[in-house]
C-alpha cells in the first residue's frame, strides 16, 4: 500500500544521522485540495483522515490539482488552465520553496505526477502555437529546473497519472485544441480525437483511441488501481446524452465501457470531474459537478451500484475504507462502511481535485 | 472482500425552479423565427450565386451579407438539430487557429477537384472549406478571391453556397419537429421536466457569451505585448464589430425571456446590454483595427468587460432563479 511504503521510505531515510522531514511533520495530512477563500484568494490546503485542515498556504491565483511529493513532505500545485505557474510548498514549514514557469509558447493544464523515486516531475502542457500536447519534465533536486520535454501522444493532454511500480505514465490528451488568445474557447470540436496515451521516459509506448463514434468523448480524468488498471473520467462534447462517461484500459489490453442507463447518464450532464478507484480496486466513483451527484461502479459487472447527489460535488478520492468527495459549497463528505459524515468549512470553496498522499 | 458502498441509491435531487418562463414563447419568439431566417436568407444566398458568381457582385455580397447576418443571430443555439451531423460546424469553423480554410479552399482550386462542383458531394470534404468562413475567402480574400481557373472559381462558388443552404434548411426543417420535444417533457422523455429545457435555454446564453467574449473579442485583443488585429472575425468582409452586436442583440432576446418572472433581473440585464451595445457603437471600429493602439485598445478591452459583466448577472442571478446553482465547480469546465 502506497501509504505503508512511502513511511517504510521515509523510516530508512530516517536512520541516516540527519533526520529527514515527513509528511508527519506536516500534520500528516492524507489528502490536498485547493480552494478559494471568501476574499477570493486561493489557497492549497492539507486534509487529515479525519476531514480536518492540517495546513492552508496562499496560491497566487486559481489552483486545479496538486501532486505529492513521493517521500518527502512536498507539493506542487498547479494553476488552472491555461495557468503557467505551479509553486511548490513545503507543507512541514507551510513555505513556497520554488516556482515553475511553463516556457514561453507553453501553459500548464493543471496536472502533474512525480517519478516512483521523487527525483522528476512531469506537467501536461499545450505548445499552443502548433496545437499539440507536451509533458515537461523538471529536476527535483536541483530546484525544479526544467530539464526535457516530451511528446504527449495527443492534442490537450490533462490528467498524468503513474502506473505502480514503474515510471509508466498514462496521459489523458482530451483531444480539445485551444489556443490561450481565445480562452478556453474549443478549436477543433468536429474532429477531436483523444486518446489514452502511455509514456516512458520520454517515448510514447502505447496509444488507445475511442471506437469512432466516441471521439467526441474527451478523456480528462484517470485514475489507477492497485494492479495498473487505469479508469478514465470523460467530458462528452457531442450532441445529446453520451454512450458512456467512463472506461477501463490496461496497458496491452482493449478498452472497456463502463454501462449506465439513459438516466443514470444523464444524471451526470455529460461531464465526469474527478475520478477515483477504492482503495481493493473493486469500485470506481466518478463526481459530476454539473449533475451535482457522484456514481459508484463495479469494475467487475460494469454496472452503476450505487449513487447520489452532492451539490457541486467535484474532488474524490479513497481512504482506507470508503471514499472522500468535496464540493465547491465547501463540503467533505466521507463515506465509510460505518456511515456518511459530512464536515462542511463555511470559509471555503473547494476547488476541482482532492488528491490523496 | 468488504465493499465499500456509498450508501442505498438516492434519487438525484433536482433543484426546483422558482421561476416559469414560457417554453412555447422561446420556441415561437426566439428559436423558430432565427432558424426560418437563416434558411430563407441561405436560399437567397444559392441562388444569387447561381445568377452571378462573380466574388465582387454587389447582389451575391449583399445576399451573403443578409445570410451570415441569419447565422450570427441564430448561432448560440446550438443544441438539437443544430449540433446534428456537425451542421454547426459546417456552417461555421471559426476560429480557424491553424489556417485550416484557406489551406482547403486553396488545395481545391489548385486541384481542381471535382467534389467542389457537387454540392450533394461536397458535405465530405474537409469541414473547414464549407461555410461562411470559407465563403469569406472566395469572396474577399485577395489571395483566393481570384485564385485559379475563373470557371472552377464560380461552380466553387455556386457549390458552398447551395451547401450552405442544404446545411440551413436541414437545421429549421428539423427544428419544426425537435420543438415537440422541447414541449413533451417527462421521465422518459429527452427532457425530463421544463426545468431541464429552460437549463439548455441558459446554456445556450452562457455559451453565446463566453463565445463572444472569449473569441470575437478575445482573438483579436491577444495580449498587450501581442495583440491580434489580423485574428477578429471575419474581418476581410469587414463583420468583426458588426457579429459582436448581432451577437448581443439575439442574446438580450434570449436573456429576457429567461427573466421573464424577475422585472428587477430583466432591468439589469437590459441596462448590461445596452451598456456594451451602446459601448461597442460608440467605438466605430468595423474589424477592430484599434486593438494595436493602446488607446482605442483599452475600449475594446472595456467593452469585453462589459460582456464579462452580463455573463456573471447570468451565472450568479438568472442561473439560480431557473434551478441552476452558480456552482464554483459546476462553472469551471475542466
Amino acid at each position: 500500500m502506497q501509504t505503508g511504503r512511502r513511511q517504510f521510505i521515509a523510516g530508512l531515510l530516517a536512520t541516516g544521522i540527519i533526520p529527514k522531514p515527513t509528511w508527519a511533520g506536516a500534520g500528516s495530512p492524507s489528502f490536498l485540495s485547493a480552494a478559494v477563500l471568501p476574499d477570493g484568494t486561493y489557497v492549497l490546503c492539507g486534509i487529515d483522515a479525519d476531514l480536518n485542515i492540517t495546513f492552508q498556504r496562499p496560491l497566487p491565483a486559481r489552483g486545479h490539482a496538486a501532486a505529492a511529493h513521493p517521500l518527502k513532505p512536498e507539493a506542487v500545485a498547479f494553476a488552472r488552465r491555461p495557468g503557467t505557474f505551479a509553486v511548490v510548498i513545503d507543507c512541514t514549514a507551510g513555505v513556497q520553496t520554488a516556482v515553475l514557469n511553463a516556457p514561453a509558447g507553453r501553459h500548464f493544464y493543471g496536472h502533474g505526477a512525480f517519478s516512483a523515486d521523487g527525483s522528476l516531475l512531469y506537467t501536461t502542457e499545450n505548445d499552443y502555437e502548433v496545437g499539440r500536447g507536451r509533458i515537461g519534465v523538471w529536476d527535483v533536486a536541483s530546484g525544479y529546473i526544467r530539464i526535457d520535454e516530451w511528446d504527449s501522444g495527443g492534442i490537450g493532454p490533462h490528467d498524468i497519472k503513474r502506473l505502480p511500480n514503474s515510471d509508466v505514465l498514462a496521459v489523458a490528451n482530451g483531444g480539445i485544441d485551444t489556443h490561450p488568445e481565445s480562452g478556453r474557447t474549443k478549436l477543433n470540436i468536429p474532429t477531436m480525437k483523444p486518446n489514452l496515451s502511455y509514456v516512458q521516459d520520454g517515448t510514447v509506448i502505447e496509444a488507445v483511441e475511442l471506437p469512432p463514434e466516441m471521439h467526441k468523448n474527451s478523456i480528462r480524468h484517470l485514475a489507477v488501481s492497485p494492479e495498473g488498471d487505469v479508469a478514465f473520467g470523460m467530458q462528452w462534447q457531442g450532441n445529446g446524452v453520451p454512450p458512456s462517461l467512463v472506461g477501463l484500459h490496461r496497458l496491452g489490453g482493449e478498452m472497456t465501457m463502463m454501462q449506465a442507463t439513459p438516466v443514470q447518464m444523464r444524471d451526470m450532464q455529460g461531464y465526469v470531474g474527478s475520478i477515483a478507484y477504492a482503495i481493493d480496486g473493486a469500485t470506481i466513483i466518478v463526481t459530476s459537478p454539473r449533475g451535482g451527484g457522484v456514481q459508484q461502479y463495479n469494475v467487475a459487472s460494469t454496472q452503476i451500484m450505487a449513487s447520489r447527489s452532492v451539490i457541486d460535488v467535484c474532488g474524490a478520492a479513497s481512504t482506507v475504507d470508503g471514499f472522500i468527495l468535496t464540493a465547491g459549497t465547501g463540503e467533505l463528505a466521507s463515506f465509510t462502511p460505518a456511515g456518511e459524515r459530512f464536515s462542511k468549512f463555511e470559509a471555503l470553496k473547494w476547488d476541482n481535485h482532492l488528491i490523496p498522499i | 472482500m468488504r465493499r465499500i458502498v456509498l450508501a442505498a441509491t438516492i434519487a438525484w435531487a433536482p433543484l426546483t425552479a422558482a421561476a416559469n418562463p414560457s417554453i412555447p414563447d422561446i420556441i415561437d419568439g426566439h428559436i423558430l423565427p432565427r432558424f426560418e431566417a437563416l434558411a430563407d436568407t441561405s436560399e437567397a444566398l444559392s441562388q444569387a450565386a447561381a445568377q452571378n458568381c462573380d466574388p465582387t457582385s454587389a447582389d451575391l455580397r449583399n445576399a451573403y451579407g443578409a445570410a451570415f447576418d441569419a447565422w450570427i443571430s441564430a448561432s448560440h443555439l446550438r443544441f438539437g438539430p443544430t449540433e446534428v451531423d456537425d451542421r454547426a460546424f459546417a456552417l461555421a469553423f471559426w476560429p480557424d487557429s491553424r489556417g485550416a480554410t484557406p489551406r482547403a479552399l486553396a488545395a481545391l482550386i489548385a486541384d481542381k477537384d471535382p467534389i467542389g462542383l457537387d454540392p450533394k458531394a461536397y458535405g465530405e470534404v474537409s469541414i473547414a472549406a464549407r461555410g461562411f468562413y470559407a465563403l469569406e475567402f472566395l469572396l474577399y480574400d485577395d489571395g483566393l478571391m481570384f485564385a485559379g481557373d475563373p470557371a472552377y472559381h464560380c461552380d466553387l462558388v455556386q457549390t458552398v453556397t447551395a451547401d450552405i443552404a442544404n446545411t440551413s434548411s436541414a437545421i429549421y426543417d428539423d427544428w419544426k419537429t425537435h420543438i415537440n420535444m422541447l414541449l413533451s417533457t417527462g421521465p422518459d422523455a429527452t427532457y425530463r421536466s421544463d426545468e431541464e429545457v429552460l437549463q439548455e435555454m441558459l446554456r445556450a446564453l452562457t455559451a453565446g457569451l463566453q463565445f463572444t467574449q472569449d473569441s470575437r473579442l478575445g482573438r483579436p485583443l491577444g495580449t498587450f505585448e501581442r495583440p491580434r488585429p489580423t485574428r477578429a472575425e471575419a474581418r476581410r468582409s469587414g463583420r468583426s464589430s458588426s457579429h459582436v452586436m448581432l451577437s448581443l442583440m439575439s442574446l438580450q432576446d434570449l436573456a429576457s425571456h429567461l427573466s421573464v418572472s424577475d422585472a428587477a433581473l430583466t432591468e439589469t440585464l437590459n441596462r448590461q446590454f445596452a451598456d456594451a451595445l451602446g459601448k461597442l457603437d460608440n467605438l466605430n471600429d468595423p474589424v477592430f483595427a484599434g486593438v494595436a493602439d493602446p488607446q482605442t485598445r483599452l475600449r475594446v478591452e472595456v467593452i469585453s468587460q462589459s460582456v464579462g459583466t452580463i455573463r456573471n448577472t447570468v451565472q450568479t442571478e438568472l442561473g439560480p432563479t431557473l434551478g441552476v446553482a452558480a456552482g464554483f465547480n459546476s462553472l469551471d469546465g475542466d
